[in-house]
C-alpha cells in the first residue's frame, strides 16, 4: 500500500482562528454526547502577540498508531486507506489507547456501569465502523459514514476559514502547497476574465 | 449481614455518581494537558508505554504464568513438599480475626489475578463482553482487597520487619532447595513470607492507586498537580508501575500459594484453625520456637 | 457616515476585501464574529500579501492573524486617527486630487491633525509613536486599503464622531469607491442590515425617508392609506413626527418622575407596555434599570423562539406573555446581508407545536387592533391583488416603494432566482456568469430598476452606473460656505452623459442635467424627485444616460449640523485618566435626544471616577454565541464551549487582587451593581482592563434567578449579565449605548 494514497487530516493553523465549528460539527453530526469531543480546538500562546495560534486536533490517523499497538482486547483496525478505526464492542474500555495516543484522541463517556468508563470513542473520519456501512446500528454507535457516501469529513466540511483539510495525502499536500505558491499572486479571478474589462 | 452488604453497594453507588461528575480532561485542562503530548513539559512517558505494552508485558506476563509454576513444578518433582509430623502440641499462630481478613484478601487475590491476567491477554480471549466484565470485577475485588489490606497491613507491620535472620535465610534460601529437616533461621515469618508481605501491602497500596487512576481516568486526586505532572503523564505512569509491579505481585503471589498449600503439607491449616504445627514451627520457624520456649508459651 | 457620503452602509463586500493590500481593523472582531467571512481576510494576507493592522483594546483572535497590532485605549481612536493623518499630511501621502474632486472640509481636517502628534497621540492612546508610525507608513502605502469596523467604534459616547472620523481617512488617502478599499462596517446579526434597511428604528420610516409629513404622506399614498387616517393613530402631528424611544433606553420612558431619573418628553405621559420581537433585552446596558423597568410596566409581551431572559429577570408576575416565535427555518423571505445583497431564504419546515412566524404574529395583532386591512393593502396594490402572498407579495411591496436605497430591483423574482443560482458567482467580484451574467450576487442596494445589475462597490466612479458605479451622493445642499459640494469636473460615473458633479434629480432638473427632453406623458406621471417617483420615470432615464439618480457630489469632512462639525476627540463619561477628561469633555447635556434629558458633561463631572473604579472595562463577544446568547446558550455543544460566565483578566491585575485563575470574583460598576463571574486569567488584556463578555443571562448580581425559568426552557448555561455593570453613557446623535468604554472596580469574591 502506498504511502501517498492514505487520508490525512492537515490544520493550517495559518488560517485557524479557533471558531470551534469543526469541533461542533462532528458533534452534530454524530449526536454525541455533550461532554465528549472528538475534535477539539486548542490554543497555544494565548494572548502573546506573535506567539498565539490555534489547531484543530482529532485523532490523526496515524500510519504506525500507537492505539492499535497496545490495546489489550486488539480492538482496532486500519483501513487501506489509512483511517484507523476500532470496534467498540470488543473495546473494553482499558484505557490504554489514550495512554499511548499522542495527541489525546481516544474519549471514554461515562455510560458503564456504575458510572464508569464505557468504550472507547474517537474520530472516526467519519467512516463509521466495523458494523454495516450506513445501517442505523453503525450510525447509532459510530456515527455517520461520509466517507462511504463519497463525502468529506464533516470538521472540514464545516471549517470556516477551510483551514482544516482532508483528504489523501496527495490531494492534502496538493491543496496546501497551491496556497502557500499563490502567495503574493493575487486575487483568484473570475473563470472569464472580466477582471482584465475594467480598469480596477 | 445484609446491612453491610447493603452499604457497600450504595457506597458503590454514590462513589460512582460522585465521579461521574464533569471530567476535567477533557475541558480546560485537557489545554494544559496538550503539554504532555510529547513536548517540552512531559515526562514523554507515552513511548515508553506503547514500546512496553506491545513488545514487552504480554510475553512477560505469559513467561511468569507458565514460568512460575513450571519452576514449582519441577521443585515438587525432584525436591517434593516438607512434611511435618502431627505430634506435638499445636501452636497458636493467627486469631480469628487476622484469618478473616487474610481470607477475603485471599478472595480478592483469587479474583484480582485472574482477571487482571484476562484483561493482559485480551485479544487471545476474543475481547467484548468477557473482559469488560473481567475489568468490573477486577474493580470490585480491588474494593475488597482495599478493606483487607489495611488491617492486615497494620496488624502484620511489626512482626514482618526485617531481622539478621533474614539474611541468612536468604542465603540458604529457605532451606528449600534440599530435602534436609533442620532448623531454619526465621522469625514467627521467614524472609521469603517477609518480602511477599512487603509486595503485597505496600505494593498491594500502589497496585490499588495505580488502578484507581487509571480506573477513574480523569477525576483529580490533586496527585498530578501535587506531583507537577500533567494528568496523561501520571496517566502513563501509573499503566508502567501497575503491569510492572504486576509481575512481582503475580510471581510471589504464585509463590506464596505454592508454599503455603502444597511445598509444606498441612501449612494451609494455619489459616484456618489458627494452629501451626509444633515441628513445622520449631524447624521452620526456629528463632520464634525459641523466643516461645524461653516465654513458656510451649 | 451617512453624514459624510450619503449612504450609512459597509460600502464594499466581504469578497471584495481579497482585493485590499491593507486591512485596518478598528474595534471589530472578525475572526469571532465572522468567523466564515474571515477566511476574506486570510486569502487576502495569503494571495495578495495584505498587511493587516488590527487597533483594539484587547489581543484578540483577529490580532492574533495580523501583522501589525495596536493595543489603543477604549474610545482613543480619534486622536489614533488623526494621529495617522497627522504623519499622512506630513509626509504627502494623502490622494490630492481625489480630495479635490470629491471632498469638502478637508482644511479643517489639517488643521485638527497638524494638532495631534505622534507624542500627544501615544499619551492619549497608549500606542507607542514608533507603531503609530509604523502602521501608518504601511496602510498609507498599501492601497487599495481597506478600513473594517465594528461596534468597538460605534458603541461609544462620540460613536458618531468615530464613524465619521473612519471615512474621513479614507477618503484622504483616496481609498473610496475602489475595489479593495471603502469603509467596510461588519453588521453583527443576521438580516441586522436588512432590519435597518426598513428601519426598525424610532427615527425614520422604512427606506430611511425619515418622519417629516413629506414622507408620510408618500407612504400613505404607496400604501393606498388615507394620510388623515394615519395622522389619526397619534396624539399629534407634533409626536407624529417625533423621533421616538431607542432601544438603549426605554426605560427611561418607564421610570421617568421617579428619584434621579432622567426626564423624558412623552407627550406627558409614561410608557405602560413593552413588546419585545426577537430581541434580547439583556444585550442593553443599565440592566439594574432595564429590571426596574420591566417591574413598573403594565404590560409585557415576549416574542421569542426561546425564553426572553427579560421574563426572568423581571420580579413581575402578572400580564407578562411569552409568545411561542417561529425561527428562520419555519418562515421564508428576504434577508439582507452586511454588503447590502439579498438572499431569499425559503422555509425548511413548517412551524413547530404553537409557534407562530413573526408576520402572522403581526397580522394576528393588527385584526384584534382593528386595522388589519390598512395594514396589509400596500401588498395587494401592485398587482391589484384581492389577497396577498406572504413574503413574496410584501418583497415586491418594498420594491415598489423603496427608492432611496433603490430597492426597486428587488422583486421577489430576481431575488429567489439569485438564491437558486447562487453557485453561478464570483466569490470576490460577486459577477454572476451564465444565466447570471450581467447581475452581481444579491443585487446589493442600490438597484435602481428591475433591469439593474445592483452596485456592490459604492461611489466606485470607474463603472458606469448601469454596472453599479457612481459618485458620491448629493444629500447636502448645492454649496456651503461659498464652496461647491458637488463633484469635481470630470468625476462622474464611467459612460455618464454629464461629465460632472451634479445635483440630485428632480422632475425639475431632470432634463437640463441629463441632457434629454420628457414627453408630455412622461411629464405628468413623473414623481417630485427620484425619491418619491413612483412611475420609476427618473431611475430608468438616468440608467440610460449613465447618471446616479442620487447625484454627484463630494463627501463631506464637515458636518455643519453635528454638535462637532469635524470629528473631536472627548473622553468616555467614565474615563480612566481624569487630566484628560477635563482637556477634552464631552458634550453639553442634551434635552429631549430620543425624548430622554441625557446626561454628558454632568455624568462625566460628577466625581473622578477613576478613584474609586479604576479598571477599564471591555465587553465583546464570543465565537460561540450570538448577542444575548438565548439561543446558543439553549444549544448543548455551544453550551458545552463556553459554559460559564467569566472575566478574561491579566496575571498580574489578578495576583494584585489575590485572585486565581478560577477564583470567583466582583466586578463593580459606578452605577452601584455589580456582578459575579468567574476570573480567568487571560493575556490578552494588559494589566489596566479587563474583558467581559456579554452573552449570558439568568444571574444576577450573584443571586441565581433560573429557578424562574419555565419548566423545560431553562438554558444549558446560565451566567451574569455583563450588562449589569456597562455604565451610563449614549452617543450624542445614536444613543447608542458606551459599553466599549466603561470602569469598573474589581475585587476577590
Amino acid at each position: 500500500m502506498s504511502e501517498i494514497s492514505r487520508m490525512k487530516f492537515y490544520c493550517d493553523d495559518d488560517r485557524c482562528i479557533e471558531c470551534n465549528g469543526c469541533s461542533v460539527a462532528c458533534a452534530e453530526a454524530h449526536e454525541l454526547p455533550a461532554g465528549l469531543s472528538r475534535r477539539k480546538v486548542i490554543t497555544l500562546n494565548e494572548g502573546i502577540e506573535g506567539k498565539e495560534f490555534s489547531t484543530s486536533v482529532a485523532c490523526m490517523h496515524c500510519t504506525d498508531a500507537p492505539c492499535e499497538q497496545v490495546c489489550p482486547v486488539d480492538c482496532f483496525y486500519i483501513r487501506e486507506d489509512g483511517i484507523v478505526l476500532h470496534d467498540k464492542d470488543v473495546c473494553i474500555g482499558c484505557g490504554y489507547c489514550l495512554y499511548a495516543c499522542p495527541f489525546g484522541a481516544p474519549q471514554f463517556p461515562r455510560d458503564g456501569a456504575f458510572g464508569t468508563k464505557g468504550a472507547m470513542d474517537k474520530c472516526t473520519m467519519c467512516a463509521g465502523g466495523p458494523l454495516e456501512t450506513n445501517s442505523v446500528h453503525e450510525r447509532e454507535l459510530y456515527g455517520q459514514n461520509r466517507i462511504a457516501e463519497g463525502k468529506v469529513p464533516m470538521c472540514a466540511a464545516m471549517c470556516s476559514t477551510k483551514a482544516l483539510i482532508v483528504g489523501s495525502s496527495e490531494e492534502v499536500s496538493k491543496i496546501y502547497r497551491s496556497r502557500i505558491a499563490s502567495k503574493g499572486k493575487g486575487v483568484q479571478s473570475a473563470p472569464y476574465g472580466w477582471s482584465k474589462a475594467y480598469n480596477s | 449481614m445484609k446491612k453491610y452488604l447493603f452499604l457497600f453497594i450504595a457506597s458503590l453507588f454514590l462513589a460512582s455518581v460522585a465521579f461521574a461528575a464533569d471530567s476535567q480532561i477533557w475541558d480546560a485542562m485537557r489545554i494544559q494537558n496538550i503539554f504532555g503530548y510529547g513536548q517540552e513539559e512531559s515526562l514523554k512517558l507515552g513511548p515508553l508505554f506503547t514500546l512496553l505494552q506491545s513488545t514487552y508485558f504480554v510475553p512477560i506476563f505469559l513467561a511468569i504464568l507458565v514460568g512460575v509454576p513450571a519452576v514449582f513444578l519441577v521443585h515438587y518433582l525432584i525436591i517434593g513438599p516438607k512434611v511435618f509430623s502431627h505430634d506435638g502440641q499445636p501452636i497458636f499462630a493467627f486469631t480469628l480475626f487476622k484469618r478473616a481478613i487474610h481470607l477475603i484478601a485471599a478472595i480478592a487475590f483469587i479474583v484480582l489475578i485472574p482477571t487482571g491476567l484476562m484483561m493482559v491477554f485480551g485479544k487471545y480471549l476474543g475481547g467484548g463482553t468477557l473482559i469488560e466484565f473481567a475489568r468490573h470485577f477486577h474493580a470490585i475485588a480491588t474494593v475488597m482487597f482495599a478493606i483487607s489490606v489495611v488491617p492486615m497491613f497494620l496488624f502484620w507491620f511489626i512482626d514482618m520487619l526485617p531481622t539478621f535472620d533474614d539474611v541468612k535465610w536468604m542465603f540458604i534460601l529457605g532451606g528449600y532447595l534440599s530435602k534436609e529437616i533442620k532448623e531454619i533461621p526465621a522469625g514467627k515469618f521467614n524472609a521469603g513470607q517477609k518480602m511477599w508481605f512487603w509486595i503485597a501491602t505496600l505494593g498491594g497500596f500502589v497496585m490499588i492507586a495505580t488502578g484507581a487512576v487509571m480506573f477513574y481516568q480523569d477525576f483529580d486526586f490533586g496527585i498530578a498537580k501535587s506531583l507537577g505532572v500533567s494528568q496523561i503523564d501520571l496517566l502513563r505512569a501509573s499503566a508502567i508501575v501497575h503491569n510492572v509491579l504486576a509481575f512481582a505481585v503475580m510471581a510471589f503471589f504464585f509463590t506464596h500459594v505454592y508454599m503455603a498449600a502444597i511445598a509444606i503439607k498441612g501449612a494451609i491449616y494455619s489459616m484456618i484453625t489458627g494452629y501451626k504445627e509444633h515441628e513445622e514451627v520449631k524447624y521452620l520457624h526456629s528463632t520464634w520456637y525459641k523466643k516461645l520456649k524461653k516465654e513458656g508459651k510451649v | 457616515m451617512a453624514n459624510t457620503w450619503g449612504y450609512g452602509a459597509m460600502t464594499n463586500s466581504l469578497g471584495d476585501i481579497q482585493n485590499a493590500k491593507a486591512i485596518i481593523i478598528f474595534g471589530a472582531n472578525p475572526a469571532v464574529n465572522h468567523p466564515v467571512g474571515f477566511g476574506h481576510f486570510l486569502k487576502a494576507k495569503e494571495r495578495n500579501n495584505a498587511q493587516i493592522i488590527v487597533v483594539d483594546p484587547r489581543f484578540t483572535k483577529t490580532a492574533a492573524k495580523a501583522d501589525l497590532y495596536a493595543q489603543i485605549r477604549p474610545g482613543t481612536d480619534i486622536p489614533f486617527m488623526y494621529g495617522m493623518l497627522n504623519i499622512i499630511f506630513k509626509n504627502g501621502w494623502e490622494d490630492k486630487k481625489f480630495i479635490n474632486d470629491r471632498v469638502y472640509g478637508v482644511e479643517d481636517i489639517r488643521k485638527e491633525a497638524a494638532k495631534w502628534t505622534p507624542e500627544k497621540v501615544a499619551d492619549v492612546t497608549g500606542v507607542s509613536v514608533e507603531k503609530l508610525m509604523q502602521i501608518t507608513r504601511v496602510y498609507a502605502k498599501s492601497t487599495p486599503g481597506t478600513l473594517i469596523w465594528a461596534m468597538g467604534l460605534t458603541q461609544h459616547s462620540i460613536g458618531s464622531s468615530n464613524t465619521r472620523m473612519a471615512p474621513i481617512l479614507q477618503l484622504c488617502l483616496g481609498n473610496m469607491g475602489e475595489e479593495g478599499g471603502g469603509t467596510n462596517i461588519l453588521r453583527g446579526h443576521d438580516n441586522v442590515q436588512g432590519a435597518t434597511d426598513m428601519c426598525c428604528l424610532s427615527h425614520t420610516l422604512p427606506g430611511y425617508y425619515g418622519l417629516s409629513a413629506g414622507s408620510w404622506k408618500y407612504f400613505a399614498k404607496s400604501w393606498g392609506v388615507d394620510y388623515e387616517w394615519l395622522a389619526g393613530r397619534f396624539k399629534d402631528k407634533k409626536m407624529m413626527s417625533a423621533k421616538g424611544f431607542t432601544l438603549a433606553r426605554w426605560y427611561a420612558g418607564v421610570l421617568a418622575g421617579k428619584e434621579g431619573e432622567d426626564k423624558i418628553h412623552n407627550a406627558g405621559t409614561n410608557l405602560k407596555a413593552l413588546f419585545v420581537m426577537g430581541n434580547g433585552i439583556t444585550s442593553i446596558s443599565q440592566q439594574a434599570k432595564v429590571k426596574e423597568a420591566l417591574d413598573a410596566l403594565e404590560l409585557i409581551v415576549l416574542a421569542d423562539p426561546f425564553v426572553n431572559e427579560a421574563a426572568i429577570l423581571t420580579d413581575k408576575q402578572d400580564d407578562v406573555f411569552i409568545l411561542p416565535a417561529a425561527t428562520q427555518f419555519e418562515t421564508s423571505g428576504s434577508v439582507t446581508a452586511t454588503n447590502r445583497s439579498a438572499q431569499w431564504r425559503y422555509q425548511v419546515v413548517e412551524p413547530m407545536y404553537e409557534s407562530k412566524p413573526d408576520h402572522e404574529i403581526m397580522f394576528e395583532f393588527a385584526k384584534r387592533l382593528g386595522f388589519h386591512k390598512e395594514y396589509t393593502k400596500g401588498m395587494l396594490i401592485r398587482e391589484n391583488k384581492t389577497s396577498f402572498k406572504f413574503p413574496e407579495d410584501a418583497t415586491d411591496e418594498i420594491a415598489r416603494i423603496i427608492k432611496t436605497i433603490g430597492l426597486t430591483g428587488w422583486t421577489s423574482k430576481r431575488l429567489k432566482n439569485h438564491t437558486d443560482n447562487w453557485h453561478m458567482f464570483d466569490e470576490v467580484s460577486l459577477r454572476g456568469h451564465g444565466p447570471m451574467k450581467g447581475e452581481y450576487y444579491g443585487l446589493p442596494w442600490p438597484c435602481w430598476t428591475e433591469t439593474h445589475s445592483g452596485s456592490p462597490v459604492l461611489y466606485n466612479i470607474h463603472r458606469s452606473v448601469k454596472e453599479g458605479g457612481m459618485g458620491f451622493r448629493n444629500r447636502f445642499g448645492l454649496e456651503h460656505d461659498g464652496q461647491d459640494l458637488l463633484a469635481g469636473k470630470g468625476s462622474a460615473p464611467k459612460a455618464s452623459s454629464n461629465k460632472d458633479g451634479y445635483a440630485e434629480i428632480t422632475a425639475k432638473n431632470i432634463e437640463s442635467v441629463l441632457g434629454i427632453t420628457l414627453s408630455a406623458d412622461e411629464k405628468k406621471k413623473i414623481g417630485k424627485n427620484w425619491k418619491v417617483d413612483t412611475s420609476n420615470i427618473i431611475a430608468e432615464k438616468c440608467m440610460e444616460a449613465g447618471i446616479a439618480p442620487y447625484g454627484n457630489a463630494k463627501a463631506r469632512a464637515k458636518v455643519w449640523t453635528f454638535p462637532d462639525q469635524i470629528p473631536m476627540h472627548r473622553e468616555p463619561l467614565h474615563s480612566p485618566r481624569q487630566d484628560l477628561a477635563k482637556k477634552y469633555p464631552s458634550y453639553k447635556d442634551k434635552a429631549n435626544h430620543y425624548r430622554v434629558d441625557t446626561q454628558y458633561i454632568s455624568k462625566q463631572t460628577e466625581k473622578d471616577w477613576s478613584k474609586e473604579f479604576p479598571i477599564n472595562l471591555v465587553t465583546g463577544r464570543l465565537v460561540s454565541m450570538n448577542g444575548a446568547g438565548m439561543e446558543n446558550r439553549a444549544s448543548k455543544y455551544l453550551a458545552a464551549l463556553d459554559p460559564e460566565m467569566f472575566c478574561d483578566i491579566n496575571p498580574g491585575l489578578a495576583a494584585n487582587h489575590g485572585i486565581r485563575n478560577g477564583d470567583m470574583m466582583w466586578v463593580h460598576s459606578p452605577e452601584g451593581t455589580k456582578i459575579k463571574v468567574k476570573a480567568k486569567y487571560s493575556f490578552s488584556v494588559p494589566e489596566d482592563r479587563v474583558f467581559l463578555p456579554f452573552h449570558y443571562a439568568g444571574h444576577f448580581q450573584g443571586e441565581d434567578l433560573s429557578h424562574k425559568y419555565p419548566e423545560g426552557t431553562k438554558p444549558y448555561a446560565v451566567g451574569e449579565s455583563a450588562n449589569t455593570v456597562t455604565n451610563y453613557g449614549y452617543d450624542i446623535v445614536t444613543q447608542i449605548p458606551e459599553t466599549k468604554g466603561g470602569l469598573c472596580r474589581i475585587e476577590k469574591a
